[in-house]
C-alpha cells in the first residue's frame, strides 16, 4: 500500500538527513583537528515496490583533492630539509659572531696581528709582549671555541637524527597498522577515520623523508623513499640509528663500517635484509636528509676551513724551508737537502720536468711516523697538484733513500745518501729525460730558540707539523686543540729573543711573526670548499678568513632564502588542501539549515501521512 | 617554518603576521644596535669586503699607535740631541777663545768636565723606558756614568789612567818623546825609539854649512848632522817631527855666536866638538819642551780616541806595560780592565736601523741611535780629552801645552768635511719625523674612508630605519585588524 510506502520513505528521508546532521556536527567540532578532512554524506535513491523511492546513505565520503595531497607531501620534504638547513645554517653563523663585535674570529685575529706589530714597534717593552700573548691566546681560544660550536652542531644534527628516525620509524608502524584496520574496514565513518589517520602519519613523515604514496586499491597505501626503497608495503620496514654520544672532529661517516664513527640510518625490512640507506642515497629530502647533509658535509667542511686557518698560521711561524744546494755528479745535476730536521709531516719537495713533455711537476716527500698510515694519499698536503710519498724513518737515511728511490722509479731521478742525513737528488745525466730544477726542505721548529721561526702555536702540547696517522691527519680537529705555546707564556722575553744574547730591542723575530701573519701568502687546501684542485687558494691570513666568512655568510643567506621560498610554497598549498578538504564553519551552518529543512519536510509528510492513515480509519 | 595548521583557518595570514612581527623585531634591533645585521649572512654581499676594511682598520690604527710611538721617541731624541749641539758649540767657542787661565783645573776644564756630564746624562735618555741611543740593546743605559768613564771603576780604567799611561809611553824616561839625542866627535845623532810612541822623524832640512845630515833613514829611523866645519851665525836645522794624533812640528834650531844661547838656538863653539855638543844640548831642550806641549797634547788626543773608539767587541788599545815609559807596542784592553764607555748594542750595522718600525703597509722608517756614532762620539770623545787631562799649573808648559790641547780639542769638535755631525742626526731624524707625519695623516683620510664603506655594508641609517617601522606598523595594524573582522565575519553569529 503506497501509503505506507510514502510513511518508510519519509523515515529514509529523516535518517539520512540525521546522517547528514551527525556529520555537520562532526565537521564543526573538528574544524580545528590538525588532519581532519571533511566528511560529507553520499546519498542514493532506492527503488522500493513499484511507485517507492526511498533514500539511503551510501558512503561517506572525505572531500580530499588527492593531487594536491601529493604535491603537498612532495613539499612538505622540500621545506623539512630547507628548514633544517636554514636553522643550522643560522646557528653556524652564530658561531662566526656578531659583525663589528669583539666575539668574532676576524676581531681575534685583527687584535692578534695589531699587538705582533705593537711588537715590532716595541720588542723591548714587557707590555707589548704580554699584549702579543694574551691577543694569541685570545685567537686560539676563539678557535677552540668555534670548533666546539661547529662540532655542537653536529652533535646536536646527530640527536637529531635520532629523533627523526625513530618518529619515522613509529610514523611507519602507525601506517602500516592502519592499512591492516583499513582493510577490513567498509565505506563508513569509522573508515574515514582510519584513513585520515593514515594521512596525518604520512604528512608527517613525508617532512621527515622524501616519499612516494602509492594507493594499491583496497583502500591500502604503500610507502616508498622517491628513490624506490619500499618503507610500508604489507607491513612495515624499522629504521634505526647509531647514534653516537660525543662527536668529534676526527669522527667521520664512511662507507665501510670498520671506518664509520658516526650514526647512519639502516633500514630492516619485514623479512630481515639491513640496507644503510646513507651509504645508497636513498635519502634525498626531508629533515633527515637536511641534518645528514648538514653533519656529514657542511659541517665538516666549517671544521675544516678553521682547521685549515688553524694548521696554516701555525706552521707560518714555527716552519723554516730551506733551498737544496746545487750539486752535479758527472753528468748528472741535482741538489742536496738536509733532512735530519724533519719532523713526522713535515716535507722536501722536489720540482722536475719532465723534458719529453717539458711540463713541470711535483713531488712532496713526507715523513710519516706512523707506518700504517701508508701509503699517503696525495691530498695529504694542502697543494693540491703534488705527487705525496710517505716516508718511514725508522729504518735510518739507507731504508729512507731505499723507499724514494723506490717511488722516483719512473721519473729517471736518483736518489742518495752522500753524507749524514743528506738526501742527494739527481737527474738521468746524458739520457736527459728528466731535470731536476729545485728541492727544498722544510722543517718545524721544536724549540723557542736557535732560529727565528718558533712553535707559536701548538697541538695542545706538541707542535704542529701535520702529521699523517692511522687515525687521520693532525690537521683534523686542530682548530679545536690549538694553544699557544706554555713555554712561550712563561718566558715571554723568547718573543724577541730567538738565541742567546739577543739585543732587547731586536726586532728581528717579532718582524718575522707579524710578516708571517700578515704578509707571508700561505697555501690552503681545496677540500675545505675554498680554491679548487686547478687552483688551490693560497693567500695571506687575513684574506682566507675573509674566504670563509663570505662563503659561509653567504651560504647561510642562501639555505635562509631558500627555506622562506620553501615555506611561502608549502604554506599556500596547504591553503589550498584546507579550503579544499577543510571544515568552512559558514558552508556547514548554510548545510544545517538545508538539513533542518528536510527533516522538518520528512517529518511533514509522516505527519500527512499519518492524518490520511486517520481519516482511512475514521470512514 | 610554516605555521602547522592547527586548524583550517587562514594559514597564510597568520604566517605573514607571524613574518612582520620578526622583521619588526629586527628593525628594532637595527635601530638600537646602528647595525644591518646581528650575523654575516644578513650583511649581504659586502660580508668578505667588510672582514678585509675591518682588518685593515685595524691595522691602520695598530700603524698610527706606532707612528705616535715612534713620533714620542724621535721628539725625546731630537731634545737631546739639540741639547748636545749646543753644548758642542759651547765648547768650541771657549777653546777657540782659548780660554784656559785658571787655577789647579784651568775654567776650560771645568766648564769641559759639567759638560761631558751633560752629554752623558743626555746620551742616557730614555723614552717610557727605552734608552734611544743604545742601539738595539734599550734595556741598558747608553753610556757609563762620568765617573767610571773619567775615573776608572775598581780595576777597570777609566780614561784618566788611559791617558797617564800613554803620556808616559811618548813622553819617555828622559821626556824628550822617547827620541834619544847622542853625539859623536864630529856629529849629533837622533834615533827613535822602536814602537808607535813618541816623535817620529818625518824628514829633515838643513840650511847649516859645513854640515851634511844624513836621513832620516831606517827603521826605527835615525838622524845625523855630521860637521865638517863650523856653521855659520844664522844658519838653520829644521827637524820635522810627526806626533801620534797625527800632527806634525817644525823643531827649527838657529845657530848663534851669543852664549848662552836664546830659546831654540845653540852657540857655535870654539872647536866643532864644542859646537856639536852645544846643538846637542839645544836640541834636547828644545825636544823637552816640544814633549811636555804638543806631544803631551797629542798623545791625550790619541790616547782618548782609543779609550772613545772602543765597544764591548773590541776593548780600548791600551799601552802595553807597566812599564809604561819603555812600552814598545799597544796592547788590547779587556771589558775587565778598562772601563768601556759605550754599553749600548755594539754592532757595526747602520745605527739608523737598530729601530725600525712600519708606519704603513709598505714603509719602515729607522730610527735608531747609537751614543758611537762618529758624530755623537766624536763630541764626546773631544769634552772628554779636555776634562780628563791633569793639569799642573806649577809647570811653565802648562799655558803651551792648554793650548796646543784647546787647539787639537777645537779642531776635533769642529770635525773633518763629510764627517758625521750632531746635526746630521738631528736632520735625518727630522727627515723621519716628517715623513711619519704626511703618512699620519694619509691614514687619517684613509680610516674615515673605509670607516665610510664599512658603514654602508654593516651600518643603518635611522631614518630609513625610522620609516619603514612606521610603515610596517600601519601595514600589522591594518592586517591584524582586517585578520579580527574575517574572524568575526562567520554565519554562525546569524543564526537565530
Amino acid at each position: 500500500m503506497s501509503l505506507t510506502q510514502a510513511l518508510t520513505t519519509a523515515l529514509s528521508g529523516l535518517n539520512a538527513a540525521q546522517t547528514s546532521l551527525s556529520l555537520v556536527a562532526g565537521n564543526v567540532a573538528n574544524s580545528q583537528t590538525p588532519g581532519y578532512v571533511r566528511k560529507v554524506a553520499v546519498l542514493t535513491q532506492n527503488s522500493v515496490g513499484t511507485d517507492g523511492t526511498s533514500v539511503q546513505v551510501a558512503a561517506i565520503n572525505r572531500v580530499l583533492d588527492q593531487f594536491v595531497q601529493a604535491q603537498l607531501r612532495t613539499e612538505s620534504a622540500g621545506a623539512g630539509y630547507a628548514d633544517v638547513r636554514s636553522k643550522l645554517f643560522s646557528q653556524l653563523q652564530d658561531v662566526y659572531g656578531t659583525p663589528n663585535t669583539t666575539s668574532t674570529l676576524e676581531s681575534s685575529f685583527n687584535t692578534f696581528t695589531s699587538a705582533l706589530q705593537a711588537l715590532t714597534t716595541s720588542p723591548d717593552d714587557p707590555t707589548a709582549k704580554s699584549a702579543v700573548l694574551t691577543a694569541a691566546q685570545q685567537f686560539a681560544q676563539q678557535l677552540n671555541t668555534m670548533s666546539d660550536g661547529v662540532q655542537g652542531l653536529r652533535q646536536q644534527a646527530e640527536l637529531a637524527l635520532s629523533d627523526d628516525v625513530s618518529q619515522a620509524n613509529n610514523c611507519m608502524q602507525q601506517i602500516a597498522q592502519l592499512n591492516e584496520q583499513l582493510s577490513a574496514a567498509g565505506q563508513d565513518s569509522s573508515a574515514a577515520s582510519l584513513a585520515d589517520q593514515r594521512d596525518a602519519y604520512i604528512s608527517q613523515l613525508s617532512k621527515l623523508m622524501d616519499i612516494r604514496v602509492i594507493n594499491s586499491g583496497n583502500n591500502q597505501v604503500t610507502v616508498l623513499t622517491s628513490s624506490g626503497v619500499e618503507l610500508v608495503g604489507a607491513k612495515a620496514s624499522t629504521l634505526s640509528f647509531d647514534a653516537q654520544g660525543v662527536v668529534t672532529p676526527q669522527a667521520q661517516w664512511s662507507a665501510d663500517p670498520a671506518k664509520r664513527t658516526i650514526g647512519t640510518v639502516t633500514l630492516t625490512s619485514p623479512n630481515g635484509a639491513k640496507t644503510d640507506l646513507v651509504a645508497n642515497g636513498a635519502l634525498r629530502g626531508g629533515e633527515i636528509a637536511g641534518y645528514l647533509e648538514m653533519r656529514d658535509q657542511t659541517l665538516v667542511q666549517a671544521q675544516a676551513q678553521l682547521d685549515q686557518l688553524a694548521g696554516a698560521m701555525a706552521s707560518a711561524l714555527s716552519d723554516t724551508t730551506t733551498d737544496g744546494t746545487g750539486v752535479t755528479s758527472g753528468a748528472q745535476a741535482g741538489f742536496d737537502v738536509d733532512i735530519g730536521a724533519l719532523q713526522a709531516g713535515n716535507t722536501v719537495s722536489i720540482t722536475y720536468t719532465d723534458t719529453a713533455t717539458s711540463k713541470q711537476h711535483q713531488i712532496t716527500l713526507m715523513r710519516v711516523d706512523d707506518p700504517s698510515a701508508l701509503p699517503l694519499s696525495n691530498n695529504a698536503t694542502t697543494n693540491p697538484n703534488d705527487t705525496v710519498i710517505g716516508l718511514d724513518f725508522s729504518g735510518g737515511m739507507a731504508s729512507v733513500v731505499a723507499q724514494i728511490n723506490a717511488a722516483l722509479g719512473g721519473t729517471g731521478m736518483t736518489a742518495s745518501n752522500p753524507a749524514g742525513t743528506t738526501l742527494r737528488v739527481l737527474d738521468d745525466g746524458a739520457a736527459n729525460t728528466v731535470d731536476v730544477n729545485a728541492m727544498s726542505a722544510t722543517a718545524t721548529a721544536t724549540s723557542l730558540t736557535g732560529s727565528v721561526a718558533m712553535p707559536f702555536f701548538m697541538d695542545g702540547s706538541i707542535p704542529y707539523t701535520g702529521a699523517i696517522t692511522s687515525t687521520g691527519a693532525e690537521s683534523a680537529g686542530f682548530a679545536g686543540r690549538i694553544a699557544v705555546n706554555q713555554s712561550l707564556l712563561d718566558d715571554p722575553s723568547k718573543l724577541v729573543a730567538y738565541q742567546s744574547s739577543i739585543d732587547a730591542a731586536d726586532a728581528t723575530r717579532p718582524n718575522f711573526l707579524y710578516d708571517q701573519m700578515v704578509n707571508a701568502t700561505l697555501t690552503y687546501s681545496p677540500t675545505a670548499g675554498i680554491g679548487t684542485a686547478g687552483s688551490p687558494f693560497s693567500a695571506d691570513a687575513g684574506t682566507y678568513l675573509r674566504q670563509i666568512i663570505s662563503v659561509q655568510g653567504a651560504a647561510a643567506a642562501n639555505a635562509s632564502s631558500l627555506a622562506q621560498g620553501q615555506d611561502v610554497v608549502l604554506s599556500s598549498l596547504q591553503q589550498r588542501f584546507d579550503n579544499g578538504s577543510g571544515v568552512n564553519i559558514d558552508q556547514e551552518m548554510s548545510d544545517l539549515l538545508s538539513l533542518q529543512n528536510a527533516y522538518a519536510a520528512n517529518a511533514r509528510v509522516m505527519s500527512t501521512v499519518r492524518d490520511m492513515l486517520t481519516s482511512l480509519m475514521q470512514m | 617554518m610554516p605555521v602547522n595548521s592547527i586548524s583550517s583557518t587562514p594559514n597564510a595570514l597568520v604566517q605573514s603576521l607571524m613574518d612582520m612581527r620578526a622583521q619588526f623585531d629586527d628593525l628594532q634591533r637595527q635601530l638600537s644596535t646602528g647595525q644591518k645585521s646581528a650575523t654575516y649572512a644578513g650583511l649581504g654581499s659586502g660580508r668578505g669586503l667588510s672582514v678585509s676594511l675591518n682588518a685593515q682598520l685595524s691595522q691602520l690604527s695598530g700603524f698610527d699607535n706606532s707612528i705616535d710611538m715612534v713620533d714620542t721617541r724621535l721628539q725625546l731624541a731630537q731634545t737631546s740631541l739639540g741639547g748636545m749641539a749646543t753644548i758642542g758649540n759651547n765648547m768650541k767657542a771657549l777653546v777657540v777663545q782659548g780660554d784656559s787661565t785658571g787655577g789647579n783645573a784651568s775654567s776650560a776644564q771645568l766648564t769641559a768636565q759639567s759638560s761631558l756630564q751633560q752629554l752623558l746624562g743626555l746620551l742616557n735618555a730614555q723614552a717610557g723606558g727605552r734608552y734611544l741611543f743604545s742601539g738595539r740593546a734599550t734595556d741598558q743605559p747608553a753610556v757609563e756614568t762620568y765617573d767610571h768613564i773619567v775615573n776608572g771603576d775598581g780595576a777597570r780604567a777609566g780614561l784618566k789612567q788611559l791617558i797617564d799611561e800613554r803620556a808616559q809611553a811618548d813622553l819617555g824616561a828622559s821626556g824628550l818623546g822617547r827620541l834619544t839625542v847622542g853625539t859623536t866627535a864630529s856629529s849629533v845623532t837622533v834615533d827613535e825609539d822602536t814602537g808607535p810612541f813618541g816623535f817620529k822623524l818625518a824628514s829633515a832640512s838643513s840650511g847649516l854649512s859645513n854640515a851634511t845630515v844624513t836621513g832620516p833613514t831606517g827603521s826605527p829611523a835615525n838622524l845625523t848632522v855630521n860637521f865638517t866645519g863650523q856653521p855659520s851665525d844664522g844658519d838653520t836645522l829644521t827637524l820635522r817631527l810627526n806626533m801620534p794624533d797625527g800632527t806634525s812640528e817644525n823643531l827649527t834650531l838657529t845657530a848663534t855666536t851669543q852664549s848662552p844661547p836664546g830659546n831654540n838656538q845653540f852657540t857655535i863653539g870654539g872647536s866643532i866638538a864644542a859646537t856639536v855638543s852645544n846643538l846637542q844640548g839645544a836640541l834636547s831642550t828644545s825636544l823637552g819642551t816640544l814633549a811636555a806641549t804638543s806631544l803631551r797634547a797629542a798623545s791625550a788626543v790619541t790616547a782618548s780616541n782609543d779609550f772613545f773608539s772602543a765597544d764591548v767587541n773590541n776593548p780600548p788599545q791600551r799601552v802595553s806595560g807597566p812599564p809604561f815609559d819603555t812600552a814598545t807596542a799597544m796592547t788590547a784592553g779587556t771589558t775587565a780592565n778598562t772601563v768601556i764607555w759605550y754599553t749600548g748594542d755594539a754592532g757595526t750595522d747602520p745605527a739608523r736601523g737598530t729601530a725600525t718600525t712600519r708606519v704603513d703597509p709598505s714603509l719602515v722608517v729607522s730610527y735608531g741611535t747609537r751614543a758611537n756614532e762618529t758624530g755623537l762620539r766624536t763630541m764626546v770623545q773631544n769634552v772628554a780629552t779636555l776634562a780628563a787631562v791633569t793639569l799642573s799649573p806649577s809647570d811653565p808648559n802648562e799655558s803651551n801645552f792648554t793650548s796646543a790641547l784647546g787647539q787639537r780639542v777645537g779642531t776635533g769638535l769642529t770635525g773633518t768635511p763629510g764627517q758625521q755631525t750632531v746635526t746630521d742626526i738631528e736632520a735625518e731624524l727630522a727627515g723621519v719625523q716628517q715623513t711619519i707625519a704626511s703618512v699620519k695623516s694619509r691614514h687619517q683620510q684613509t680610516t674615515a674612508t673605509l670607516n665610510d664603506m664599512v658603514q654602508q655594508i654593516s651600518g643603518v641609517s635611522n631614518e630609513q630605519v625610522g620609516s619603514e617601522l612606521l610603515t610596517l606598523q600601519t601595514r600589522m595594524q591594518a592586517s591584524m585588524q582586517t585578520t579580527a573582522m574575517l574572524y568575526q565575519i562567520s554565519l554562525v553569529n546569524y543564526l537565530k
